[in-house]
């Protein structure tokens, strides 16, 4: 589903902040992405949904090589991958079935489909009873599942996360990874960047750890944690 | 989903401009104002040239003969102008030219008696219809007179009308200098209000990308607010000038009652009303055009 070759990125003449990457990921996989703040995860993610193009190497998102990727056949692309952001990304002046229905107003989808499918959607996250109310009367982890809500109102084929659980307490935390492992669990690519030992302990899923740059290790579960407590 | 898209971009843009009312107030007033000039140096135009094809109706053209042309040629050559204008031609005889003199010299006349011959020529004189009155159309006749052969001289008041229409030429180019000016800066003052648009959306703009909005769903809102400011704007000017015209051309009608000016609702013609509406949205979408190329980072 994911699959880069050899990718190096550059900005300016600072040092390259990721170094000959080579990885696949499957279809219908869950993997973290970890590695200690600055070595490169943001920017591995930025790659996949074209914030960022590789200053070397191939980028393959279901088979399609994005670094020839045009200008105008970027937001096609992204329709097909769902973001979640650590700072969440939700206006705070539209209610949250808005805020998800943004996704379907880009691609012209009617309006009355648009509330239909947000409400779907939220119900699926456990907030169709806020749907009408403004994110900044959330909580973190409320907002979390909005913007969760809004990647996967499209059915994307991946779904990427940064630091998802970053701001969110324990318990939240938990709510956040379990709703992101039932989206897996229904198909979805499902990628999440973290520097959370305890979440890769737990959830045990298949963990590549970057390092200033470069991918350092693949492994899974405690074995995956402990390196990263090492590191 | 055209249907979709476009009940999107209504709603964004409309409650974008609902949501800063302030500057698109500012921008729609400076477009509104700016078309106001447009409409008075419009109607303005339309006086100056229907004085001038009244003035130009007085003018007659005066085809004068030589010497000894046969009484025939004069005949043909009466006719002739008269089917070739589709005017009214009329021969006049030296003796009638000289009597026309005696009378407009008054008591000093009485000297023509003492000439021995009359000098005059046959002439005949043409009164144009409408659409050969102005200059260029009496200059291309006078020179085509000019060179049959028992024409001796050809006279339309050529001087009058050359700096009635010069006079017409000046006023219409410095109303196009002036509204240009004002045109120009009406666009930097909408993009400006744009600009602003931009800043205050551009969180909205981000997310709208990063969920896989192409460059023209994002610019199209912002298009349509400039369209919408345009055409909110020229309704304004619209009633702007009907209330100017209805108040001042009664009063002006009175002070410049020589000149039969017509009634404030026949000075706002429908086409002008056509024109405010297509000059506002050009106004309108040419400065959003320009804040989206120059602030829409996209």
């Amino acid at each position: 589903m994911i699959q880069m070759f050899h990718v190096t990125k550059a900005f300016g003449n600072d040092p390259p902040t990721l170094m000959d990457i080579n990885l696949d990921i499957q279809k219908g996989e869950f993997v973290f992405l970890t590695g200690p703040s600055g070595a490169g995860k943001t920017t591995l993610l930025k790659l996949v949904f074209l914030a960022e193009r590789a200053t070397r190497g191939q980028v393959l998102v279901s088979g399609r090589n994005v670094a020839r990727l045009r200008e105008s056949g970027i937001p096609y692309l992204r329709r097909n991958i769902g973001v979640v952001f650590q700072d969440f990304k939700l206006l705070p002046n539209r209610s949250v079935a808005e805020n998800v229905g943004f996704a379907l107003d880009v691609i012209g989808t009617p309006r009355e489909l648009v509330r239909q499918k947000a409400l779907k959607i939220l119900k699926r996250v456990g907030l169709e009873h806020k749907a009408n109310v403004l994110p900044p009367k959330l909580s973190g982890g409320e907002q979390q599942r909005v913007v969760i809500a809004r990647a996967l109102v499209n059915d994307p084929a991946i779904l990427l996360a940064d630091e998802p659980t970053g701001n969110l307490d324990p318990a939240l935390t938990v709510e956040i990874m379990d709703l992101l492992c039932d989206v897996n669990a229904r198909g979805t690519t499902v990628v999440v960047a973290t520097h959370d030992a305890s979440l890769i302990e737990r959830y045990h899923k298949r963990t590549l750890r970057l390092e200033r740059g470069t991918l350092v290790s693949e492994e899974r579960g405690a074995k995956a944690a402990l390196l990263m407590v090492q590191g | 989903m055209i249907a979709a898209k476009a009940s999107y971009f209504a709603r964004t843009a409309l409650g974008g401009m609902w949501r800063d009312p302030f500057v698109h107030v500012i921008a729609i007033a400076s477009l509104a104002i700016a078309l106001v000039g447009f409409g008075l140096a419009r109607i303005a135009g339309a006086q100056i040239d229907a004085l001038v094809s009244a003035l130009g109706g007085e003018v007659e053209l005066t085809v004068y003969l030589k010497d000894g042309t046969p009484a025939e040629e004069v005949k043909k050559l009466e006719a002739a102008l008269a089917q070739r204008t589709g005017g009214v031609a009329r021969t006049v005889s030296p003796a009638e030219a000289l009597g026309r003199l005696s009378e407009q010299l008054g008591p000093q006349g009485q000297a023509l008696t003492e000439l021995g011959a009359n000098p005059l020529p046959w002439s005949v004189e043409v009164t144009l219809p409408p659409q050969l009155r102005d200059l260029a159309s009496l200059q291309a006749l006078a020179q085509t007179l000019r060179a049959l052969t028992f024409v001796e001289a050809v006279d339309y008041g050529a001087d009058a009308l050359e700096r009635l229409a010069a006079l017409s030429k000046g006023l219409k180019l410095a109303s196009v200098v002036a509204f240009a000016i004002v045109f120009l800066t009406t666009i930097v003052v909408v993009s400006a209000t744009l600009q602003l648009a931009i800043y205050s959306r551009r969180e909205e703009i981000e997310i709208q990308k990063l969920v896989g909005a192409t460059n023209r769903f994002v610019r199209a809102p912002f298009l349509l607010e400039g369209m919408v400011q345009g055409l909110l704007s020229a309704v304004l000017a619209t009633l702007a000038l009907w209330a100017l015209v209805t108040w001042a051309a009664p009063r002006a009608a009175g002070m410049l009652g020589f000149l039969a000016l017509p009634k404030g609702s026949q000075l706002m013609s429908t086409r002008l009303m056509v024109e405010l509406l297509l000059l506002g949205l050009a106004m309108g979408l040419s400065g959003s055009v320009v804040a989206v190329r120059r602030f829409l980072r996209v």
